[in-house]
């Protein structure tokens, strides 16, 4: 086995959850995937993760630019989606010096309305996202590795 | 926490499986070969996302099944230094928290990364077993006494920051007694603002 890319590109618990999702695994169902890919499907759908549309990822994506925040800050708060300022400050680095508390608690506030809140709706998010997929022939990570949003 | 890896890989279909077509047989070889396994620097592989190119289909003198040379992407589980994530604890002991995320069980919180000061000491109320338990002492003069959070309760969500990862080399040989053997282990720290136990910070 040869590695040709180490790294091609990081993923939100949203996309890998997307993928199984379309390879079919669901609450009920388990019968495509492997064992050990539900297991994985089983912590993501527990997560901020399993109410996330690729609209939410891709529109929180753009309106968080203007906070200057690394990739990595923008994918812990995707996957994490911290509600309080106290989330923020422990996602970014030196949040003093960067954001300031004002700014915080605006970012914070602006994560509880863009992205949806972990409770638990899977049925009619299944639906959405199974035609999303479908129509996308070979899916695009959000952010790939020129740091543009898709 | 996830990745995707591009990598090339060259593989014998067994010929069971010509029957299938060769899209469904090569993920079917690459499924069995690397889930659930972990790649030492790329993590615990958790899916196949995608086949890019198979190459190949020679059948080797005196081998009844054709080789192909593929190319695919990988999903691995790969967190980054720096990276905050929430597992449920699993077990304590005196050297260390032990978390994990139904996938993955290996995460360690060693007890310099717990926040400090923090002591192992006698609960009380459980026949005087021995836990964890944060003294968060405010800033005032008056320190005689500061309020105690405790670690003990299995199965809650800890939010932690992860510190490290290693992939330890596999031991030639290891004593029947000692814990199985651990591919990846990530260490992870609490020692920071929101991370923790979630009840502490809602």
């Amino acid at each position: 086995m040869k590695i040709i890319k180490a790294n091609d590109g990081p993923l939100t618990n949203f996309e890998v959850l997307d993928y199984l999702r379309s390879r079919g695994a669901s609450k009920e169902v388990a019968v495509t995937v492997a064992p050990s890919e539900y297991k994985v499907f089983e912590y993501l759908v527990e997560t901020a993760a399993c109410n996330q549309t690729r609209e939410h990822v891709t529109d929180f994506v753009q309106k968080v630019k203007t906070y200057n925040l690394a990739k990595a800050e923008v994918l812990n708060i995707i996957n994490i989606r911290p509600p309080l300022p106290v989330g923020i400050f422990t996602i970014v680095e030196n949040c003093d010096a960067r954001l300031g508390e004002a700014a915080a608690e605006e970012l914070a506030e602006m994560v509880s309305e863009t992205l949806p809140p972990p409770l638990a709706q899977p049925e009619i998010q299944d639906a959405d996202q199974l035609d999303e997929t479908i129509a996308d022939g070979n899916p695009q990570p959000i952010a790939d590795s020129d740091g543009e949003a898709a | 926490m996830f990745s995707l890896s591009l990598i090339e890989h060259t593989l014998r279909l067994p010929p069971h499986l010509l029957g299938l077509s060769l899209e469904k047989a090569v993920r079917h070889e690459l499924e069995g070969l690397f889930l659930d396994k972990v790649i030492a620097k790329l993590g615990l592989c958790v899916s196949v996302y995608d086949i890019r190119s198979i190459n190949g289909g020679f059948i080797f003198p005196g081998d009844g099944a054709p080789t192909y040379t593929v190319r695919c992407r990988l999903i691995m589980f790969r967190p980054f230094v720096g990276e905050i994530i929430d597992a449920k604890l699993k077990d304590y002991d005196e050297n260390s928290l032990r978390l994990s995320l139904g996938f993955f069980d290996d995460i360690c919180i060693p007890p310099h990364l717990l926040p400090t000061p923090s002591h192992f000491w006698p609960d009380p109320e459980n026949g005087n077993r021995r836990r964890w338990v944060w003294e968060y002492q405010t800033d005032d003069e008056n320190q005689t006494s500061g309020s105690m959070f405790a670690i003990d309760e299995i199965g809650a969500t800890i939010r932690f920051k992860v510190q490290s990862i290693s992939y330890p080399s596999i031991p030639l040989e290891q004593p029947n007694s000692s814990k199985p053997f651990a591919p990846m282990v990530v260490t992870g720290s609490i020692d920071n603002d929101g991370l923790g136990p979630l009840s502490w910070w809602e």
